[in-house]
């Protein structure tokens, strides 16, 4: 079985140009993907969107060994993210109000997901996942809600999510924020990506037995900023970057039948 | 809910400075005899508006998520009202201007500053230090002709901004008005709204009296025993709930019911824990 993608979709905050979105989202291979990212720079923190990216960069080139991973191993995995980031910070010609804020660092949300049939003797997808943050992983199975990582309800959001910082100095309590996740995955399950205005959007619908994920799987890149225009304006979507993507678990067509 | 309202460009923010340049602030302040009050007014707002750049500030650029106004007001020889507006190309009636547009007016001073070294000790390093406004003192404090002309602009600003989380005033002096009693004038000026709330006013309160500093009284036998204290609590608005709330939340000593006035004290956190968005971590720390 692979992932097959359905729906990737991104909007910056409302009244933001689109260079000013800063989330970022990575997934590879694109017709099968195995290692996707989702990362949401803290929009108060400089260099944000770089960190973003610097970090679903690093996952998709080859995201830490989540099956043994330690504290160690998590800060080593990190460590050229990081390095990538400060190279990307014009420290020469820093205005002064940059400056201070430039040395503490970025920040960003991290939810980096692997799939694999390596480790299950079976042959059967297996999911892990990592998440720092507020950024969240749905598996929807049989038309309902199975899994909700590493936050499961709407209550659980705020302006302070766990956040990983870009400068190692400022880096600590990392280990302490990070959550780890697994499952199996099954023909026909959803897995859904999501940044934090939309996950609580989904967590607060679900709850209402609305069935959130069909809402998503039937937007497209034309219908996507008029559902977006829509529930901004309900205030049932806070007004914030949003990412989504989503993907079925399907047969690979390759593979020939057993 | 009030004072809940996001601060974006689309909504930002206001801050309207009203700073005390009359005689009686080239007194020293209280316990610190090497510095004199017009110098810790200066530095006051230089050091918030350092703050509120700071958070705007994208590394590069500037979001502009607040608007501020500087007037400063004396009286000249005759004791005529005085006041200024000290942002450039902006006028009393008109003082307002993006916070892009403030970064770009300072005037930036390299400095040499003790931080910490991260080991446990300290080290001296130069930092750049942006100024806005210089001290000055001379002659009589106009305070209700200040407070009218900032209830006026601040009036034009709220009809401009409907929707905008309330403009926030912070009023620096050592508070002897001499023309008359502005507490009537603070009170219009706390009646004036958006649909996020009423305006707020803060005044730092700078005494040569060397009393132990005050922050966030809730109540009048808080105070410290200056003269002029009184008028300027009563002049200094409630936390709303959700702001009281904020601002305990990020450490501050207020609890329900303490009013935004400070005495020879800092008021530079007030800036911290107004919600623009994910907080960068450290700024929690």
């Amino acid at each position: 079985m692979i992932l097959r993608p359905r729906n990737e979709l991104w909007a910056p905050k409302q009244g933001n140009f689109p260079d000013e979105y800063e989330d970022a989202f990575r997934c590879a291979p694109p017709e099968a993907p195995t290692l996707i990212a989702v990362a949401d720079g803290a929009s108060e923190a400089a260099f944000a969107r770089e960190w973003a990216n610097a970090l679903v960069d690093a996952w998709v080139a080859g995201p830490p060994e989540l099956a043994a991973l330690t504290e160690e191993s998590l800060t080593a995995w990190l460590a050229p993210a990081q390095e990538a980031w400060s190279a990307s910070v014009p420290w020469e010609r820093l205005p002064w109000h940059g400056e201070a804020k430039a040395r503490a660092g970025a920040f960003a949300t991290l939810l980096g997901l692997a799939v694999s049939s390596q480790d299950s003797a079976d042959g059967a997808l297996r999911w892990r996942a990592l998440a720092v943050g507020d950024s969240c992983l749905f598996v929807v199975r049989d038309g309902a809600l199975l899994t909700s990582f590493p936050l499961d309800d709407a209550s659980q959001f705020d302006n302070n999510p766990d956040l990983i910082c870009s400068n190692p100095a400022n880096a600590g309590g990392l280990w302490d924020s990070a959550r780890l996740a697994d499952g199996e995955c099954a023909e026909g399950d959803l897995l859904i990506l999501a940044s934090d205005a939309l996950s609580r959007w989904f967590l607060a619908a679900n709850a209402e037995g609305e069935r959130p994920w069909e809402q998503l799987a039937e937007l497209d890149a034309a219908t996507w900023e008029a559902w977006l225009d829509e529930q901004r304006s309900a205030r049932a979507l806070g007004n914030d970057d949003v990412t989504l993507a989503m993907f079925e678990v399907a047969q690979d067509a390759e593979q020939a039948p057993r | 809910m009030a004072y809940t309202a996001d601060i974006s460009r689309t909504n930002p923010g206001c801050f309207l400075f009203l700073i005390d340049q009359s005689g009686s602030m080239s007194g020293a302040l209280g316990g610190q005899p090497e510095l004199r009050k017009m110098n810790g007014a200066a530095d006051a707002v230089n050091r918030i508006l350092d703050a509120i750049s700071q958070r705007c500030s994208q590394g590069m650029d500037v979001r502009d998520y607040f608007h501020v106004g500087i007037l400063a007001y004396s009286t000249d020889e005759q004791g005529n009202a005085d006041v200024r507006s000290v942002l450039p190309e902006t006028t009393p009636d008109a003082p307002f201007l993006a916070i892009s547009r403030v970064v770009d007016a300072a005037q930036v001073e390299e400095r040499q500053v003790r931080e910490p070294d991260g080991a446990g000790g300290v080290v001296d390093v130069n930092r750049k230090i942006p100024v806005w406004l210089r001290a000055d003192a001379r002659w009589g404090t106009p305070m209700c002709a200040a407070l009218a002309q900032a209830s006026s602009a601040l009036r034009d600003w709220v009809g401009e901004h409907p929707d905008s989380y309330p403009p926030m005033l912070i009023n620096i002096s050592d508070g002897a008005a001499t023309d008359g009693d502005p507490v009537p004038l603070a009170e219009e000026i706390m009646a004036t709204a958006t649909t996020d709330g009423n305006a707020l006013i803060y005044n730092a309160h700078l005494s040569e009296m060397s009393a132990m500093p005050v922050q966030y009284p809730s109540d009048r036998s808080e105070l410290p025993p200056d003269e002029y204290a009184a008028q300027m609590f009563r002049m200094s608005s409630e936390f709303p709930p959700p702001v009281a709330d904020a601002a305990a939340g990020m450490g501050l000593p207020v609890t329900q019911g303490s009013r935004g006035y400070v005495y020879n004290a800092d008021m530079v956190a007030l800036v911290q824990f107004l919600d623009i968005g994910t907080r960068a971590a450290s700024d929690l720390h």
